[in-house]
């Protein structure tokens, strides 16, 4: 054991002591940390959303291209040989190589969280669940470390083979770029890639449903790291002489690729491939408003004011919790939000004009909104809801036509509630901004896509309700004062 | 005790190539043998089977008394090895190295012997990418010892060394002969194997074609002397025609090389037609042939006997 414990030492030692590999393995995952932060930087929990994908990113930098790199550049060198030619079997050099590039791996994703953490998030949830989650994604990405280093004759072969892994997997797998704003054939794509897996496991670990949600995906990657272990070892060379033997190499990869199809087609079947969260089904959404009952034909733009069309609640009903929004409730909101000009929840200057194809997308909406059953549901805190995820859900898609919606929301709200109410509703929907129903899309008035996260859809509403309420009680600052 | 070198029969081959085609040799404690041969002799075949690096296809390895083939580790245990390709990582340092493989033995020597022992001590914290090449060679060959070992196989162990590191190291490989060491070095410098190796097997096409100490390998390889011969001006082209005492002989301008096994009547009437042509003798030389004339004739015969 104390040939196990020398070469584990030395590993790390040696890791500390080389710039390039600090560079990679410490340094990428901050600058990744700060690049999400910086693109989501208006989320109400900075990066809370985004540790899945970070800490994914980080296990595959460490897993998948420095620790094939150092396992090929020394076996390039003849340290491996040199290695051979002691009594020390195979599997103590390789299982404290792999050990230690966990530990290198862990310690960078908890500086990764420490960083995280100090920017204002909030402690993950399930701290035990995603350490399971962590160690099953870095078995699963280490294993195929081993592939790619038994693959690899020389070290830029192994950045080669590694971003075969690596991009595929951060564009349409699921760790850079939401599935669910990517086209449903990327959706089934990622299903064969581990990446989406270790993704999801790590998430529910942060702020997800901990281990009950993450069995599918634990042995998802159980599979593939076990099947790219085998294959590793079972490849593993010493020497750069030891060539990599087509017949029987291409043999050993076979139980790598099952692992992948095979976990990729439980999911299809078990119908875990398609990210469309209940919730955000438009079809839900709409079904739980009753028949809107819209009150005359008011088809006509906006601009006259129309009368509140939706009557008070009747009398022998409780008085709804909104009316209880104080003006001490409003002054507490939280009026430090992203600037209208800004990318996150924009609103479009009343100077601004919008580009020719806007302006026919803009006017669709102005002209069906009077008719638009979710704008008029029963329930007025779920009505102007509704109506916010006309500014909302363009915005969370990131539409072109997203800064000009919101006026045409502002208008409506404007047209269907007085003043005062409308403030109290609006500012019950900032302080709950969990409660009630998001929209996903808003196909039926004509704009197309879908929002895919309502999480998302809800932040929007939050920031739009604000800067609503803002305008409406002049603590709105236009710019230049 | 046991030979510690014991290697019957040895064959290997890749593919249709029967690189080593039964080899044998033996080496005692304290003994240095030179293994010598042209590239693709099957030289290098030969020394990573006896290590273990590859696996032969037929015949009898053992190291130490172990069989080599059967119990591979057991037989690492009591082998030592530094090969011409052996590099450590950039970073490591000479007593970090020692320490980590002296950890893969059952009975390792501590790093601080070894670093007196080599002269590593002032290099002991240095980054092994910043060691000179003699110091790295130093630094292999202590590894090589750090198991105390029966059995030494060093590969080219002074190829690229300057004269002065060669000279360091050969006075090293010969205290581990001292020591009771059994050494096995391949080597293409055949004046390090006449300075160094107390015996030499060549070999050529897989098999061993010449063994004995170098002395004896020159008598016995045609025992014929070298005459090399320089005359005032151009010698006439047809100086040694019908001379059957002198061997392969080899002419350009003034100057006349041959061999001969009969020194004492080639020479004087070699020197008679010289001056029969009207010219001088400024040089002339008679030595015995070298270990390298030797090697050459030997492994040149192999060829045209094939």
């Amino acid at each position: 054991m104390n040939a196990w414990r020398e070469h584990f030492l030395i590993s790390l030692r040696l890791h500390f002591r080389n710039r390039l590999a600090l560079l990679y393995g410490y340094l990428f995952p901050l600058v990744f940390l700060v690049a999400f932060w910086v693109l989501y930087r208006h989320e109400k929990v900075p990066l809370l959303r985004h540790m899945g994908e970070l800490l994914t990113v980080t296990i595959l930098g460490g897993a998948c291209f420095g620790l094939p790199t150092t396992l090929v550049g020394e076996r390039e060198r003849g340290v491996w040989r040199r290695y051979r030619l002691t009594p020390v079997p195979t599997w103590v050099i390789v299982t404290s190589t792999v050990l230690a590039r966990y530990v290198i791996i862990v310690t960078a994703a908890l500086l990764q969280l420490g960083l995280a953490l100090a920017v204002g998030m909030t402690m993950p949830e399930h701290p035990a669940a995603l350490l399971v989650a962590f160690t099953m994604a870095a078995f699963a990405f280490i294993g195929l470390g081993l592939v790619i280093a038994a693959l690899a004759d020389n070290v830029p072969a192994v950045q080669a083979l590694g971003q075969c892994i690596f991009l595929p997997m951060l564009i349409i797998g699921g760790v850079a770029v939401p599935l669910g704003s990517l086209p449903e054939w990327a959706q089934h794509v990622s299903a064969f890639f581990p990446g989406r897996y270790a993704v999801d496991a790590l998430q529910a670990g942060v702020n997800g449903g901990g281990f009950a949600v993450i069995r599918f995906n634990l042995a998802a990657l159980a599979l593939i790291g076990g099947a790219a272990v085998l294959a590793g070892v079972a490849l593993f060379r010493w020497d750069v002489q030891q060539r990599f033997l087509p017949g029987a190499g291409k043999a050993w990869l076979a139980p790598v690729l099952a692992a992948w199809l095979t976990v990729g087609l439980l999911a299809e079947q078990r119908g875990r491939v398609k990210v469309a969260p209940p919730v955000s089904d438009p079809a839900t959404a709409v079904s739980v408003a009753p028949p809107a009952v819209v009150p005359a034909a008011v088809s006509t733009p906006a601009p006259l004011p129309v009368p509140p069309p939706v009557l008070p609640p009747p009398p022998p009903k409780p008085q709804p919790a909104w009316t209880k929004i104080t003006a001490e409730d409003i002054a507490k909101l939280d009026f430090n939000v992203p600037p209208d000009q800004g990318i996150v929840a924009p609103i479009a200057a009343e100077d601004e004009e919008p580009y020719d194809f806007m302006i026919e997308q803009v006017n669709g909406v102005r002209d069906k909104l009077p008719a638009w059953g979710p704008g008029a549901e029963a329930d007025d805190v779920q009505a102007v809801r509704n109506i916010l995820c006309v500014a909302a859900v363009p915005d969370a898609i990131q539409l072109p036509v997203e800064r000009f919606l919101p006026r045409v929301a502002f208008e409506r709200l404007q047209d269907l509630y007085p003043k005062d109410k409308l403030v109290q509703i609006l500012t019950y929907i900032a302080l709950h901004p969990e409660d009630g129903i998001v929209l996903d899309n808003i196909n039926d008035l004509g704009i197309e896509g879908a929002a895919g996260d309502p999480m998302q859809v809800r932040e929007r509403v939050y920031l739009y309700a604000i800067k609503f309420v803002a305008r409406l009680t002049d603590r709105f600052k236009r710019p230049g004062n | 005790m046991s030979t510690p070198v014991v290697v019957r029969d040895l064959r290997k081959r890749y593919g249709s190539i029967e690189a080593v085609r039964g080899v044998n040799f033996s080496v005692a404690a304290g003994e240095i043998l030179g293994l010598l041969g042209p590239n693709g002799a099957g030289k290098t075949t030969t020394v990573e089977c006896l290590v273990g690096l590859r696996e032969a296809d037929a015949g009898t390895i053992e190291v130490g008394g172990v069989d080599v083939r059967r119990q591979p580790a057991e037989a690492r245990q009591r082998l030592g090895v530094a090969l011409q390709s052996t590099a450590l990582p950039d970073q490591i340092t000479p007593r970090e190295s020692l320490r980590l493989f002296g950890a893969f033995y059952r009975d390792p020597l501590a790093p601080e012997v070894l670093l007196a022992r080599f002269g590593l001590e002032d290099k002991a914290e240095a980054a092994y990418a910043t060691l000179s090449g003699g110091q790295r060679q130093k630094l292999a060959l202590a590894l090589a010892f750090v198991n105390r070992p029966e059995v030494v196989v060093l590969d080219e162990p002074t190829t690229g060394l300057d004269v002065h590191a060669r000279h360091e190291l050969h006075s090293e490989i010969r205290r581990l002969r001292d020591d009771g060491c059994a050494v096995v070095l391949t080597t293409h410098q055949l004046a390090e194997a006449e300075a160094l190796c107390d015996r030499v097997a060549i070999i050529d096409r897989g098999t061993i074609v010449a063994e004995g100490a170098p002395d004896s390998l020159r008598a016995s390889a045609g025992a014929a002397q070298s005459v090399a011969l320089r005359a005032s001006r151009a010698l006439p082209p047809d100086l040694v025609a019908g001379l059957n005492e002198v061997l392969s002989p080899a002419q350009a301008g003034e100057r006349l090389t041959f061999r001969t096994r009969d020194v004492t009547r080639a020479v004087p009437e070699v020197m008679r037609r010289v001056a029969a042509a009207g010219l001088e003798v400024r040089e002339l030389e008679v030595r015995e042939s070298s270990l390298e004339e030797t090697f050459l004739r030997l492994t040149r015969d192999t060829e045209g006997r094939s």
